[in-house]
């Protein structure tokens, strides 16, 4: 599973062929480390068809009809023409969840570019130059995490909520409050990764071939993101792909709270907003989201699991 | 070592001075206090005036932080609206301890709002700590000894369902299964919100039952991931040279792994838990929502609604200063536990 | 070296601390259980009887209790338990004296033949819970309080309008105005502050506040007292030994506070509580079912959508009186009210509908037909040329923003408004807000005071059961120079501004009946609101309950009459 574990005897579980085969790249080695963590195999699959899911079922439905309301079909249990039924103003949940998922997957993917593009400047100019920048961006960074994010989203989402206005994009309308979630989660989660990046920084700048380029008179900026930035990629990956998940979650909380994104627009979370007044009544409403929100972290997180091996050039698995 | 506290205690100053700053700016953007003062009706025109100024809103940002951290008692203020200034402030700022009145709750001081939810809060926290952490013992360590029996499979597979699991799930499942679900088929169900039945009265039997879902939705999450990691922490302990030679010398297996092993396996849980337990008060914000549970996330919600901004500041300040502190804390008790760490002079 | 014992020490003192602030918590509120055991077995003593409890559920908690530093609604109707307004209202609405002796009318000398004074004569063996009589220096101190710039009350208003207060004698209170003032009934007196209680800390503190009475007001004039107050969970009123009227049936009001409408539902069916309020309307049938009564009062309260009207504030569709017919016309406001509220209210024609006095001759609605609605927008020029769905008129879109504030069934409704709008050619953004964010001020950056929006909705009333309003009022328009405006439609009519200003001073009924009927013709005429429905307040009330009634305006006027079946 995780390095540490598979650390006892790496070596006697290598077979004979493995052990005369032709030395494999770096990549390949990766890889072959991945396809061995079913966890992760199964998380990405599982991600692969909730991907199929909600693209694919935009080909069945159209979002006009994810948003069609019929009030006189309120609240219907589930049947053979609403296979998860309907909400409050008679919407048909499937066609919803596609449409959701689309959103809250979007919103994931978006948070977390965000999220690295400002974890890796903000942790790579502390990193590199050091000093007194480093210092700053450090205090900065320590005071954004001492405040637990939940919060920090909430009063943020109060703050820029309904002052962006809608965007049409791809020939499609996507609420403000979209591109709200996105930026006040990517603002509330790059600290973490801003202390990878300064870390890996820290170590690679000290390297023989940085200080060789240095001394050639590289520009700091060349250094910074040809020489440095790669070989410090792996823990990005890793902690971006389960910044994903982190990411569909806070939306899925800040939603549930009321302050995420607002409907019609449908999100996997803002389904589920209110949940509570229809826990006995209607199972349905809170159930199918949360489920499949449920579905998609757990297989991120499996996917970042086997990433986190495979990627790990001190896992000595194979 | 004390001066070691103490350097850590002057960095933490600072810090915290930056925190509130942050906040405060984010606060002010937030949304108008006095818009929802009227009731149900929208707040009169020459009420939104008066109260923008009694309350000390028409100040800029920068006054307004100032008032807020050193108060105002050495200035005057208007209070009639002559744009005169002939009254003294009454405040005495953050600094003095003066945490200012709710604007919500008009007159109350924020430390008595917070105060008296606190001990709520308090109370799922310790609770479901507790929970963690002795459940998280039991099923790392056995799932390190056991590793790759079947046991060890599920824990891992259903610590993953547990660690990816967002709170308002669980909690809603849960509330569906234990309350509506078993009162439906006639088993002995259990509450679904508040704190205590008023009928029976706020016993603590009734606290304890009230606190069963609560306290079971907020524990699933760091269970999951406390067991996670005290299962490798195990693990790569059991592999060490020391532990063979504990085995090697004959001592029970039982003193193996509980003295020797566990002992040291314990040093890093002591820094996740010294981190997480501030933090777990975020979670508690969905869990007191879902369960009417009057601690101070919902008063957090309550308040953050209306724009309270000296009681939400006081919350997330409190909360800041309790993060520094227990990192302090942390490092402390990690030195004291590992000889091997020393904080220099 | 690491002083371990100080380590250890710190330690157990933060695990102790937190166990006694924990343990507080728990103890603190159990204290009184033993005491009330003690109480109940002394009193029940004689009587033999149960200590007779009801428990209603509050969804929301009060933020403070002093009459005049709050106008929240669940804070407003407690003090028809503790404390008291000068005149209460019944089931009809209808005031009738309670403090005074009779309502001021004309024929009985209380108001002056020219209107501009109000006399009050008061009870003269009304006394505080603390023994303490009640006297018109009470009624002065309160106005004193109210207008006062040291304290920073919720609302001034209608004390700010008094030119002159006096007090002749004890029992006798002398309102002077400078003009007549009309809706002094529904206006003046919801609470009254305790002289002796309040005017040693305005003395000593210049401001009453902080003052602890505001937080636990143990002095009150009504049939119960407040006992226990504790944030978050509950709040407890047991009877006034001291009450000056006929003492209450009831032993114990208990106020249990919920967060949201599923656990007050769950409670209500649990029979954990005998009494809930808005009640939300899909809930009523659940309810129903285990044999709760729906009781629904009305209030005053109408949803509705309020279109911003001037040609530089909004979309420059919406000030033409056929785009807003077309609006009206097209939205089914029938079938919301079926299918989203169950059929359980109605849709207003009038703002003043419930009021019907002020509504006479009612107005009719305007009918749900869209096929009508295209053939205005058509007569006003918006035609869909490029077939995209969208009329447009001159290159413009009739696209409009249609903002309201978080609130499920609000979204819910905007949602079925926005597809009825679209099918004849409307297009509609829609914007939700926080409450706090939605109604801020124009300075504020308020996005309905920025007549950012083209339609806003929001729900409010008049000054119930007074048909009076502020809002359309031409100089309340929002400027730079005035931004606590509250025309937020920013809607300039010289002759209906005139209309508002000579009902206020009509202090005859009947002649402000005529001034609202020409109100209501220029407001069905111009189509300056869309009412969706009318919003009264939700009660469900247990069977148990024997003897209920409600009141729009003071919800628990007979609370004293109110017994509970075993």
């Amino acid at each position: 599973m995780d390095s540490i574990s598979a650390q006892s005897s790496p070596i006697a579980r290598l077979s004979p062929d493995e052990l005369e085969a032709p030395p494999l790249t770096l990549r390949q080695l990766a890889w072959r480390r991945f396809r061995r963590h079913k966890m992760a195999m199964f998380g990405g699959i599982v991600l692969i068809l909730l991907f199929i899911y909600s693209i694919g079922g935009s080909f069945f439905f159209t979002e006009g009809y994810a948003n069609y309301t019929q009030t006189e079909l309120r609240l219907q249990p589930p049947s053979a023409a609403h296979p998860f039924g309907t909400d409050t103003v008679g919407r048909d949940a499937l066609a919803r969840t596609i449409y959701g998922g689309q959103i809250s997957i979007l919103i994931g993917l978006a948070a977390v570019i965000i999220e690295t593009l400002m974890g890796i400047l903000i942790g790579a100019a502390a990193g590199y130059y050091g000093g007194m920048i480093d210092s700053i961006l450090m205090r900065f960074t320590e005071a954004m995490l001492n405040i637990p994010e939940l919060f920090l989203l909430i009063v943020m989402a109060k703050n820029f909520g309904g002052k962006i206005p809608n965007i049409t994009l791809f020939g499609r309308e996507f609420s403000g409050s979209v591109v709200v979630i996105i930026i006040i989660i990517g603002l509330t989660s790059w600290m973490y990764l801003a202390r990878i990046v300064r870390a890996e920084f820290l170590s690679i700048k000290e390297n023989d071939f940085i200080l060789a380029a240095r001394a050639t008179g590289t520009p700091n900026s060349q250094i910074i993101f040809q020489h440095i930035l790669p070989n410090s990629i792996a823990p990005i990956v890793v902690s971006a792909t389960l910044g994903v998940a982190n990411a569909i979650l806070s939306e899925a909380y800040i939603s549930f709270l009321g302050l995420g994104v607002q409907p019609p627009t449908a999100t996997w979370g803002n389904m589920l907003d209110r949940a509570n007044n229809y826990l006995e009544t209607a199972p349905w409403l809170w159930f199918v989201p949360g489920a499949f929100i449920l579905l998609t972290v757990l297989s991120i997180n499996f996917l970042g699991d086997g990433l986190r091996d495979a990627l790990d050039p001190r896992s000595r698995t194979i | 070592m004390t001066r070691y506290i103490i350097k850590r205690l002057l960095q933490g100053i600072p810090l915290i001075f930056i925190i509130s700053i942050i906040l405060f700016v984010l606060m002010m953007n937030m949304g108008d206090p006095i818009a929802t003062m009227g009731g149900r009706s929208i707040t009169r025109p020459s009420d939104r005036i008066r109260l923008t100024r009694q309350l000390g809103l028409d100040k800029p940002i920068y006054m307004q932080y100032i008032y807020w951290l050193i108060g105002n008692d050495w200035t005057k203020v208007d209070l009639d609206g002559d744009s005169v200034a002939e009254t003294s402030g009454t405040r005495r700022g953050i600094l003095r301890g003066d945490f200012g009145t709710s604007l919500v709750n008009r007159g109350k001081p924020v430390t008595k709002v917070i105060g008296e939810r606190l001990p709520n809060t308090i109370m799922l926290m310790v609770a479901s700590e507790i929970i963690v952490i002795l459940g998280a013992l039991a099923v790392g360590v056995y799932s390190a000894i056991k590793q790759y029996s079947w046991f060890d499979h599920t824990i891992t597979a259903l610590s993953f369902i547990g660690y990816s699991m967002p709170i308002f799930f669980i909690a809603l499942l849960s509330m569906y299964i234990f309350a509506v679900l078993f009162k439906r088929w006639g088993l002995p169900y259990l509450p679904t919100v508040g704190m205590f039945d008023p009928k029976v009265g706020k016993t603590t039997g009734q606290i304890l039952v009230h606190m069963i879902l609560p306290v079971f939705s907020m524990s699933v999450v760091s269970l999951a991931s406390y067991s996670r990691y005290i299962r490798s922490t195990m693990l790569e302990v059991l592999s060490q040279d020391y532990i063979r030679t504990a085995k090697a010398k004959g001592l029970p297996r039982r003193d193996v792994v509980f003295i020797h092993a566990l002992k040291n396996a314990s040093l890093p849980i002591v820094t996740i838990v010294g981190l997480d337990l501030p933090l777990l008060l975020g979670g508690a914000v969905v869990t007191e929502q879902i369960f009417a549970w009057p601690g101070m996330g919902r008063l957090f919600l309550d308040h953050v609604k209306r724009a309270d901004t000296p009681v939400v500041m006081g919350i997330l300040l409190m909360i800041a200063v309790a993060v520094v502190v227990f990192q302090i804390l942390t490092d402390i008790t990690y030195a004291w536990l590992d000889p091997r760490i020393r904080y220099e002079k | 070296m690491i002083k371990k014992n100080g380590l250890m020490f710190l330690w157990t003192t933060i695990l102790i601390s937190s166990l006694i602030l924990t343990g507080c918590g728990g103890q603190q509120t159990t204290t009184p259980e033993p005491q009330a055991a003690v109480e109940e077995t002394q009193e029940v003593a004689t009587p033999a009887a149960e200590k007779k409890v009801v428990t209603i559920i509050f969804t929301q908690e009060f933020d403070t209790l002093n009459p005049l530093y709050s106008n929240m609604w669940f804070a407003m109707v407690t003090f028809d338990l503790w404390n008291a307004w000068a005149w209460m209202f019944d089931e009809n609405n209808e005031a009738y004296p309670y403090l005074v002796t009779e309502m001021p009318s004309v024929e009985n000398g209380g108001i002056s033949e020219d209107g501009k004074t109000i006399t009050l004569k008061l009870r003269d063996d009304l006394k505080w819970s603390d023994g303490e009589p009640l006297t018109s220096e009470d009624f002065i101190f309160t106005y004193e309080m109210a207008i006062d710039k040291n304290n920073a009350v919720a609302s001034s208003y209608p004390y700010d309008q008094v030119l002159s207060m006096e007090a002749p004698d004890a029992q006798t209170v002398v309102m002077n105005f400078e003009e007549p003032f009309a809706p002094w009934e529904a206006t003046f007196w919801k609470g009254i502050l305790p002289a002796h209680i309040l005017k040693p800390v305005y003395e000593s503190e210049n401001t009453i506040n902080n003052a602890a009475w505001n937080l636990k007001p143990d002095v009150g004039c009504g049939p119960y007292i407040l006992d226990e107050w504790e944030s978050g969970s509950f709040a407890r009123f047991v009877v006034n030994e001291n009450f000056w009227g006929t003492p209450p049936i009831i032993d114990e009001v208990f106020f249990r506070f919920v967060p949201d409408d599923a656990s007050q539902v769950a409670a209500l069916q649990a029979g954990d509580a005998d009494i809930g309020s808005f009640i939300a309307w899909n809930d009523t049938p659940t309810l129903e079912e285990v044999g709760l009564k729906i009781m629904a009062q009305p209030s005053g309260y109408n949803e509705g959508i309020f279109p911003v009207i001037n040609e530089e504030k909004g979309s420059i569709a919406v000030d033409d009186v056929r785009v807003r017919k077309a609006i009206i016309m097209s939205i089914d406001r029938e079938a919301i009210v079926r299918d989203i509220l169950l059929g359980k209210t109605y849709v207003p024609a009038s703002y003043w509908d419930s009021l019907p006095f002020y509504n006479d001759p009612p107005l009719e609605n305007y009918p749900y037909d869209p096929e009508g609605a295209k053939k205005l927008l058509e007569e006003a020029g918006w035609i869909d040329a490029n077939g995209d769905g969208v009329r447009e008129k001159d290159g413009v879109d009739l696209a409009l923003t249609y903002g309201t504030t978080i609130q499920e069934l609000r979204q819910d409704v905007q949602a079925v408004i926005q597809q009825e709008l679209a099918q004849v050619g409307i297009k509609t953004e829609l914007l939700s807000y926080d409450a706090d964010v939605f109604f801020a001020s124009y300075d504020q950056n308020g996005p309905a005071a920025k007549g950012e929006l083209d339609l806003m909705q929001w729900m409010d009333s008049t000054s119930f059961p007074d048909p009076d309003y502020y809002y359309w009022f031409c100089d309340e328009i929002p400027t730079d120079d005035y931004p606590a405006g509250s025309n937020w439609q920013f809607y300039c009519n010289e002759e209906l501004d005139a209309l508002f200003r000579l009902e206020a001073t009509q202090v005859d009924a009947n002649e402000r009946q005529k001034t609202f009927q020409k109100i209501n013709k220029i407001f069905y005429d111009e189509v300056i609101w869309i009412g969706l429905w009318a919003n009264p307040d939700i009660w469900a009330v247990s069977p148990k309950m024997q003897n209920v009634k409600f009141s729009g305006v003071t919800p628990f006027f007979n609370i004293g009459e109110w017994d509970i079946t075993q």
